[in-house]
C-alpha cells in the first residue's frame, strides 16, 4: 500500500482537522476531516462555522491563541451542523494561521453532560427528601396535636368511669340496703303473724272451751291466712338472703321415703279436693343422700301445693327417682290445666301469675316457684317444667345426690388427714361446712393447712396429735364449751402461746343455732319440740321448772299455755333485770331467752347469770339473735388474738390477721407465703 | 456592569464572598464554597435568596466569562457547577418553606441548552415560597415538555435559555405550547439580555432575568398575595 493509502485507512480513525486561514480569519484551506465535519471551505470567515453566539469567542481566539500555540482553546463550532465542543490549537504559519481542533473534547464533554443530567436527577430527589421530611415534620406535629387532644378524651373517659365506680358503689350500697331492710321487716311481720296463728292454734283445739260451727269456720280462715302470710314471709326473706349471699344449707344425709312420708303429712291440710288424689309412689334403688332436707322438703311443698291448687280433678304424682349416677330427680306430674307454652319460663318469675281460669278461685303469692329455682341452683341442680295446656304439667327437680360442698369437704378432710410438710396447720374449729371450705379457700393459697374440728372435743382430740400454728376458734359453738376450750388452752402451759383466733357471728340465723335454737325460732314454738329439747337438756335431773325470759306478752302467754298440762312449771319475767332475778330466786332448770330486750341485752342476762355460780350453771336457750356492737366484741376480746367477723370475712384480712397473729406468737417464719 | 447587578444594589460584602465562593469552585473544593456560604453567607445575617442570586449565580455568571477567555476549560466549568449544584441543595435543606400557594409551575431549560444553574435558581426560590414546582433540569426535548405540560396542567410553565444560539428553540418551544396548551408561560435566562432577544414572543406574560422577577410576576399572575422574599 502506498504512503496515501495508509493515510487514508487510517483517516476514519481521526479525531481531528486541520485548517489554515489568514489573520482576519478567512479560511484558505480545509482538510478532508474539517471540509466534512465544519463544512468548511476556503474563503468562509471561520467564525461563520461556530455556534451562533460563539463568534466574538472565534475572533478572541484567532486574535490571543497563536501567541500560544500550545495552549488548546474550547470552541463551540458546529459539527455537522449541531453544536460541539472543540479543543482547537492554533499557530503561525506563513501567511496566515494554521488550525487545529480536536474532537475529544466533546465526547468528553458528553460524558460531563451526562453527569450532568446525573446530578439533576440526584438534585430532585434531595428537594423531594426535604420536602418530604417537612412533610413527615408537620404530620408529627398534627399527631402531638392529636395525642393531646386523645389524652383529654382519655381524662374524660377515666373520669367517667370514676362515675361510673360511683354510681355502681351507691347501687350496691342501696341493694345492701335493701336487702337489710326485707330482712328485718320480714322478721318484725314473723312475731305477730306467729302469734296469731298460735292462738288461732289454741282457739281450734279447744283449749279454754268449745267453738261452735261458725266460729271454728272463722278461726280456721284466721290461722289459714296466717300461714299464708308466714309462708309470703319467709319466701321473702328467703329470697333476699339468696340475694345477699347469705343463705345457709345444712347438709345432712336423709331418706326419701321419710320425706315423702313427713310432706303427705305436712299437705294434708292442703289437699281439699275430693275429685284429685294425692300419690307419693315409692321411690325404688336411690344413691345415698346427703344433702339439705329442708331446702328440699321447701321445693316440693311448693310445687306439690301448687300442683293440687291448680287441677280440678284427676291426680297429683309424685316420685323420686335416679336419672344418672349420683343424682336424684324429683317429678310432680299433675293433670290440671297446664301451662302455655310461651308461658313456661315466666311462671319462674317473680310475682308474675299467668292468666287462667282457676287463678280466679285460688290465689298463690306468685313467690313460690321463682325461690325453688334459685334453692334449687343453690342445691347444685336445677327445676325444670314441661307441659300441655289443658293436660297437665310435670315439674322436676334434679340435684347432684350428695351436695358439692359435703365431698368439698370429705375432701378436705381427707387432706387434713395427712400433715402436709412446708405448710403450717390452722386448726380450725367450726361446724359449719360452707365457712370450713371457705376457710380451707382463703388460707391454703398462703400455704396454711386448715385442720377441721367440727366441735371442741373434736379439737382436743385433734390437739392430742398434733400442734397447731394457730387456732381459728368459732366462740358460739358449743356455747359454753367454747369458753372452755379457750381457757384450758390458755391455762396450759404447753399451749397457752398457740394464738387463737376468735370468730363472732353476726348472722342471726348462726348464733341463735349455735346457741341452742333451731333454725328460726318460732314463736310459739311447737310444743313437740319444745318438749324434746326440754327433755334433751335433762340430762343432769328432772326439769320441772322454765323460766321464760321475754318482753313480748303474747310469747310468753304461748309458752306458758303450751306447757299448760305438761309436768314442767312456767316463770316469767318481762325483761333481763327481772329475768336475772327470777333466775336467782327460782333456780330454773332452763331458762329461755329473747334475745331482742329493750332493757337488757341478752349478753348482759348471759354474763350476770354466769357470774353467778347459783345461775351459772344453767342452761339457756337463746333464740331472735342480734347483730354484735363494739362492746360485745370487747369482751370476746379479753381472751383471744384476734377477732375475725365471719360475715365480712375477706381473704386479705383472714390471711393478714393470722400471720399478724403468728408473727407475735414468733412463728412468723413458715407463714411467710 | 450588566442589568442585574444594578437592580439588586451594591453589596460589597457579597462581592467578596462571590470571589472566595468562586475560588474554592475552581479549586473543586466544595466543602470550603459550602462553609462560606454557611459562616459567611448565613452566618452573617444574608438571606438565602441573596445567596442563590448574588453569589451563586454571580459565581456562575463569572465561570461563563472566564471560560469565554479561554481561562478555564469545559472539565473546569462542569466541576465548578457540580459545587454549585450541591451548594443549592444544601441551601435547600436550610431554608424554611412557606405555606403552600396552591399553584404549580414547570421550570425547564430548552431542548438543547445545557445550562441549568440558573433555572435550578428559580425552581428553588419559587419553591421555598410555596409553590409546587416540577423542574425538569436541561435540555428537554420540545415535545416531552408540551406532553408533560398536557399531563400534568401547571399553573405556569418556565422556559430558560442562557446561550443565544438556543433562542429559536425557545420560539419553537413557546408556539408549540401555545398551540396545544393554554398555560401562561415565562421565559427567561441569560440569553434574553442579548439585544433584540426580548422581541417576537407572542403570548409570553413573563420575562425575566432572574429569580426575584419571576417569583414577583409568577405571584402577580397567578393571583398569589405578595409576601416579601427570603
Amino acid at each position: 500500500m502506498t504512503a496515501g493509502g495508509y493515510a487514508d485507512a487510517v483517516r476514519s480513525l481521526s479525531r481531528e482537522l486541520a485548517l489554515a486561514c489568514d489573520a482576519g480569519g478567512t479560511i484558505l484551506w480545509a482538510d478532508a476531516r474539517a471540509s466534512e465535519l465544519l463544512g468548511a471551505r476556503p474563503g468562509q470567515a471561520l467564525r461563520s462555522l461556530a455556534v451562533d453566539g460563539s463568534g466574538g469567542r472565534v475572533d478572541q481566539f484567532l486574535r490571543h491563541a497563536p501567541d500560544t500555540p500550545g495552549r488548546p482553546w474550547e470552541l463551540a463550532m458546529l459539527v455537522n451542523g449541531r453544536p460541539a465542543t472543540l479543543a482547537v490549537w492554533a499557530a503561525r504559519i506563513p501567511s496566515g494561521l494554521g488550525v487545529v481542533g480536536s474532537l475529544v473534547t466533546e465526547d468528553f464533554a458528553q460524558a460531563l453532560e451526562q453527569v450532568t443530567s446525573t446530578l439533576t436527577e440526584v438534585a430532585e430527589l434531595q428537594r423531594e427528601t426535604v420536602r418530604q421530611r417537612a412533610e413527615l415534620a408537620a404530620r408529627n406535629g398534627e399527631l402531638v396535636r392529636v395525642n393531646r387532644e386523645l389524652e383529654d378524651s382519655n381524662r374524660g373517659v377515666i373520669n367517667l368511669y370514676a362515675e361510673l365506680d360511683e354510681k355502681s358503689d351507691s347501687l350496691r350500697r342501696t341493694a345492701e340496703v335493701k336487702s337489710r331492710v326485707v330482712a328485718n321487716v320480714s322478721h318484725e311481720f314473723r312475731t305477730p303473724i306467729n302469734s296469731i296463728a298460735g292462738l288461732a292454734r289454741l282457739l281450734l283445739e279447744n283449749s279454754d272451751g268449745p267453738l261452735n260451727d261458725e266460729q271454728r269456720r272463722q278461726v280456721g280462715f284466721i290461722l289459714k291466712s296466717a300461714d299464708e302470710l308466714s309462708v309470703l314471709v319467709s319466701d321473702l326473706l328467703d329470697l333476699s338472703k339468696l340475694e345477699s349471699g347469705t343463705l345457709r344449707l345444712r347438709p345432712a344425709p336423709f331418706d326419701v321415703s321419710k320425706l315423702f312420708a313427713a310432706l303427705r303429712g305436712t299437705l294434708r291440710p292442703l289437699h281439699t279436693n275430693p275429685a284429685v288424689t294425692l300419690v307419693f309412689e315409692a321411690p325404688g334403688p336411690l344413691p345415698v343422700l346427703n344433702t339439705d332436707e329442708t331446702k328440699v322438703s321447701q321445693i316440693l311443698r311448693n310445687l306439690i301445693s301448687n300442683a293440687v291448687k291448680f287441677t280440678e280433678r284427676g291426680e297429683v304424682h309424685v316420685r323420686a327417682w335416679s336419672p344418672a349416677p349420683g343424682r336424684i330427680a324429683f317429678g310432680v306430674r299433675d293433670t290440671g290445666v297446664g301451662i302455655a307454652e310461651e308461658n313456661l319460663e315466666r311462671v319462674f318469675e317473680e310475682f308474675t301469675q299467668i292468666e287462667n281460669p282457676m287463678q280466679r278461685k285460688v290465689k298463690g303469692t306468685g313467690l313460690g316457684l321463682s325461690l325453688s329455682r334459685r334453692l334449687a341452683e343453690i342445691l347444685g341442680g336445677a327445676l325444670r317444667v314441661e307441659s300441655t295446656l289443658g293436660e297437665g304439667s310435670t315439674f322436676t327437680l334434679e340435684v347432684p345426690a350428695v351436695h358439692p360442698e359435703v365431698s368439698e369437704l370429705d375432701a378436705l378432710q381427707a387432706r387434713s388427714a395427712s400433715m402436709q410438710p412446708g405448710r403450717s396447720p390452722v386448726l380450725v374449729v367450726e361446724d359449719d361446712r360452707q365457712t370450713l371450705l371457705l376457710y380451707e379457700k382463703y388460707l391454703r393459697d398462703s400455704g396454711f393447712q386448715v385442720v377441721p374440728a367440727r366441735s371442741t372435743d373434736e379439737a382436743r382430740d385433734l390437739m392430742r396429735r398434733m400442734r397447731p400454728a394457730a387456732v381459728v376458734l368459732d366462740i358460739m359453738l358449743d356455747g359454753e364449751a367454747s369458753w372452755s376450750f379457750l381457757s384450758e388452752m390458755k391455762e396450759d402451759a404447753t399451749t397457752r402461746d398457740i394464738p387463737i383466733l376468735v370468730v363472732t357471728v353476726t348472722d342471726r340465723e348462726q348464733k341463735a343455732r349455735a346457741l341452742g335454737a333451731d333454725e328460726f325460732w318460732m314463736k310459739p314454738m311447737d310444743q313437740q319440740w319444745l318438749l324434746r329439747r326440754l327433755r334433751a337438756l335433762a340430762r343432769n335431773g328432772p326439769v320441772s321448772k322454765v323460766l321464760v325470759v321475754d318482753d313480748d306478752e303474747v310469747s310468753r302467754y304461748l309458752v306458758r299455755r303450751l306447757l299448760q298440762d305438761t309436768e314442767y312449771r312456767i316463770v316469767e319475767a318481762a325483761g333481763g333485770a327481772e329475768g336475772v332475778r327470777r333466775a336467782r330466786e327460782e333456780l330454773p332448770h332452763v331458762i329461755l331467752l329473747d334475745f331482742v330486750m329493750p332493757d337488757m341485752g341478752a349478753f348482759e342476762v348471759l354474763d350476770e347469770l354466769k357470774k353467778d355460780p347459783v345461775t351459772r350453771s344453767i342452761p339457756v336457750i337463746v333464740h331472735t339473735s342480734k347483730n354484735l356492737d363494739e362492746d360485745e366484741r370487747k369482751r370476746l376480746s379479753v381472751e383471744t388474738a384476734a377477732i375475725l367477723n365471719k360475715q365480712s370475712l375477706s381473704r386479705e384480712i383472714a390471711i393478714a390477721r393470722i400471720r399478724e397473729a403468728l408473727v407475735k406468737a414468733g412463728v412468723g417464719g413458715d407463714a411467710q407465703r | 456592569m450588566s442589568t442585574d447587578e444594578d437592580c439588586l444594589g451594591n453589596r460589597p460584602e457579597l462581592d467578596e464572598l462571590t470571589q472566595s465562593y468562586l475560588a474554592a469552585q475552581l479549586a473543586g473544593d466544595r466543602r470550603e464554597a459550602i462553609r462560606l456560604l454557611m459562616e459567611e453567607g448565613i452566618g452573617r445575617g444574608n438571606s438565602v435568596i441573596d445567596l442563590h442570586l448574588r453569589v451563586i449565580q454571580q459565581a456562575q455568571r463569572e465561570i461563563g466569562r472566564l471560560w469565554e477567555q479561554n481561562s478555564i476549560s469545559v472539565a473546569q466549568e462542569h466541576q465548578a457547577t457540580a459545587v454549585s449544584q450541591l451548594a443549592l441543595a444544601h441551601l435547600y435543606q436550610q431554608s424554611i418553606r412557606r405555606p403552600a400557594v396552591g399553584k404549580s409551575v414547570l421550570v425547564a431549560c430548552v431542548e438543547g441548552e445545557m445550562h441549568d444553574v440558573g433555572a435550578r435558581i428559580c425552581a428553588d426560590v419559587l419553591d421555598l415560597h410555596g409553590f409546587d414546582v416540577r423542574f425538569l433540569g436541561a435540555d428537554v426535548p420540545t415535545e416531552c415538555l408540551i406532553s408533560f405540560a398536557e399531563r400534568t396542567h401547571p399553573s405556569l410553565v418556565a422556559l430558560s435559555v442562557t446561550l443565544p444560539t438556543h433562542l429559536g428553540t425557545a420560539h419553537a418551544a413557546v408556539d408549540a405550547l401555545r398551540a396545544r396548551t393554554s398555560v401562561p408561560i415565562a421565559v427567561g435566562g441569560r440569553a434574553l439580555d442579548t439585544p433584540g432577544a426580548r422581541e417576537g414572543w407572542d403570548g409570553v406574560s413573563i420575562f425575566g432575568a432572574d429569580a426575584i422577577e419571576l417569583l414577583n410576576a409568577a405571584r402577580s399572575r397567578l393571583g398569589v398575595p405578595a409576601g416579601g422574599t427570603g
